[in-house]
């Protein structure tokens, strides 16, 4: 059987391990029952899913696994009906998988490029995928930084990834908190103050940008004014969505739909849109 | 080409009555409005004036059950089930622009990527008699979008009233064995050429008869797709919305949907598909509260974006206006399509 793409009826998924990452955010782990569909599933970095949680509803998610040799789970924040309803389930319960859907992030595009990556609270989430599957081929790219920046200590997403990371040779990872505690000993500062700490390469160099609006504004500025085109500015959008094919139309953005056209925009594109992020 | 005595019509309908639920435009005696519901043979009216709702419902109810599902928390068991709804419908007396809008959503659900199975469901067993309109009526312009007033294609069989009797042009195979069956008589080409003089005949009546209902569409769509429209416009557009959400309920090409899912007490749960509007602030809003499209010109924008944008059009292979003039109608404020094409016409000068 080749490719699975679930569109029409969710297929059902049990939650095998459930991960605290945060305050009101948790990592699903799922395998599907259909062992088919199971070893089947293959996903771009970039794309999202729709979960069902049974008698609540739906939502879209986007996936935080490498395309390859990861295990398939979903990180989740706590924010509405239908994730409060998720946050309530237990190993061994059953959720609905549509998808995957969306176009991903580059990956054959940018190969031999220089990749930034900078996140701020939970986008590091969508990033993730991207960054670990850089990370199984690191030799085929040129420097990798991450840069990434939360409220506070206690609002790192995936801390036993970051301690991993930052011993990677090669990796480099600069990390900042809003306001800092008594044990943080790391920078203190929002994120755009990392710009100034770090050499940022500008030649040959893509950079991948997620975060809420305040700091995707911030961030692109530093960008854009140590030059980095915009073309080679990448982020992922986030849209209210009901179908995730293109039906629904509540993720319409100027001419394109971000679950079908995206969720994965240059900032080149995104500025055309006309619209908020 | 048939020849149907004005009184046989009705044979017709009473004859896909029999095998489908018919559909078709009827006076209400109440309302004093022509409706388009479920109908009888008796109560349909072929030469009722264009009814305020399109038939859109038939083929996308405004609430429908898609799905259905039980889990049970305790064995850890989910059953999941589509709800497909395939029973056979004729609509009756379908006038061009309505048939057009049927047209352009069955090239958004259907023609692209991914197939809307629900959608296709409801198309798949349908028989559509149309209606030429030999004389338009008020808030008419379907000559504006080219919809109208006489269908092209999309027909299993087309109706025009020639005066004594009624012309009726086959469009389908499925068409052809219908009428066949009743032995009319054929048409001459005679009576074709007849049908086109009624139909340019129509086409020069609007400007006497649709006097406000203009809308210079071509004038318009570059600008709207490639966004040269001054803020101002959008805001002065936006401040007459009162965020009814009428205009996308009565809109025949209108298809934006909600999903939400509802328990019943036996433990059920029914994925619902519900009709939506971009007009309503909560249409893009997400969850946590934060909304990309708040202030209401945003929303506004986006609704003329769909209808006359050249991107929106590759969707639908045409304008998804069709010139029906209901959205004119229907209105509280001002910004009725033909409107908002006149108050962006204004702001072009070259």
């Amino acid at each position: 059987m080749s490719e699975q793409k679930i569109v029409t009826v969710p297929e059902i998924a049990t939650i095998e391990e459930i991960k605290d990452e945060i305050v009101d955010v948790k990592t699903f782990y799922l395998r599907f029952d259909n062992k088919e569909i199971d070893g089947n599933f293959k996903i771009k970095s970039g794309q999202f899913i729709m979960c069902t949680v049974f008698g609540a509803g739906e939502f879209a998610v986007s996936l935080p696994p490498s395309p390859e040799n990861d295990r398939f789970h979903i990180t989740v924040r706590k924010i509405g009906k239908v994730t409060d309803a998720l946050h309530d389930l237990e190993v061994g319960d059953k959720v609905g998988v549509r998808g995957p859907f969306g176009n991903g992030f580059p990956f054959e595009e940018i190969k031999g490029k220089n990749v930034i990556y900078v996140a701020g609270g939970i986008g590091l989430i969508p990033l993730r995928s991207s960054i670990v599957h850089v990370l199984q081929h690191r030799n085929e790219f040129g420097r990798i930084l991450l840069l990434y920046g939360s409220r506070s200590p206690q609002d790192l997403m995936y801390q036993y990834m970051l301690e991993q990371w930052q011993k990677i040779e090669g990796f480099e990872t600069f990390i900042t908190v809003d306001n800092g505690t008594p044990e943080w000993k790391g920078n203190v500062g929002i994120i755009t103050t990392l710009f100034n700490k770090v050499e940022i390469p500008v030649e040959n160099t893509v950079a991948f940008v997620c975060g809420p609006p305040v700091m995707f504004n911030a961030v692109i500025k530093e960008l854009m004014q140590r030059g980095i085109k915009d073309d080679m500015i990448i982020s992922t959008l986030e849209r209210h969505m009901k179908c995730g094919v293109g039906k629904c139309q509540h993720c319409a953005i100027g001419r394109t739909l971000v679950c079908t056209d995206g969720p994965v925009y240059t900032y080149r594109q995104i500025k055309t849109l006309g619209e908020q992020i | 080409m048939y020849l149907i005595k004005r009184d046989d019509i009705k044979k017709i309908a009473h004859a896909l009555e029999e095998k489908y639920t018919l559909y078709g435009p009827y006076l209400d005696e109440v309302y004093g409005q022509c409706f388009f519901d479920i109908v009888n043979g008796d109560t349909v009216n072929v030469n009722a004036p264009i009814p305020t709702n399109p038939p859109k419902q038939v083929v996308f109810p405004h609430l429908e059950k898609i799905m259905q599902y039980k889990y049970d928390k305790k064995a850890k068991k989910a059953d999941i089930a589509m709800l497909f709804d395939d029973a056979p419908r004729a609509l009756f007396g379908l006038r061009s622009c309505d048939l057009t809008g049927l047209q352009c959503i069955d090239r958004f659900f259907l023609g692209q990527e991914f197939v809307d199975e629900v959608y296709r469901h409801h198309r798949s067993r349908m028989f559509i008699v149309s209606n030429t309109c030999v004389v338009p009526f008020k808030q008419c312009f379907c000559v504006c979008t080219d919809s109208g007033p006489a269908a092209n294609e999309g027909y299993d069989i087309n109706l025009t009233d020639l005066g004594d009797s009624y012309l009726a042009e086959v469009g389908s195979e499925k068409g052809k064995a219908f009428i066949e069956a009743f032995h009319f008589p054929a048409a001459t080409d005679e009576h074709a050429k007849l049908k086109q003089k009624l139909v340019e005949k129509s086409i020069t009546m609007f400007e006497d008869i649709a006097v406000e209902s203009k809308a210079w569409v071509s004038r318009v769509m570059n600008r709207v797709t490639t966004g040269f429209i001054k803020e101002e416009i959008w805001e002065y557009i936006g401040n007459q919305c009162l965020e009814c959400g009428a205009c996308s309920y009565v809109c025949p090409t209108c298809t934006c949907f909600n999903i939400n899912d509802a328990s019943t007490v036996e433990g059920n749960t029914y994925r619902l598909r519900t009709w939506d509007s971009c007009s309503y602030e909560g249409y893009s809003r997400m969850a946590g509260g934060h909304n990309p499209r708040k202030p209401i010109e945003d929303r506004r924008n986006k609704r003329f974006f769909c209808k006359l944008s050249y991107s929106q059009s590759k969707k639908y292979l045409r304008p998804g206006c069709v010139g029906c003039g209901r959205c004119a109608w229907v209105c509280p404020g001002d910004i009725g399509l033909p409107n908002v094409v006149t108050y962006i016409r204004r702001e072009i000068h070259e």
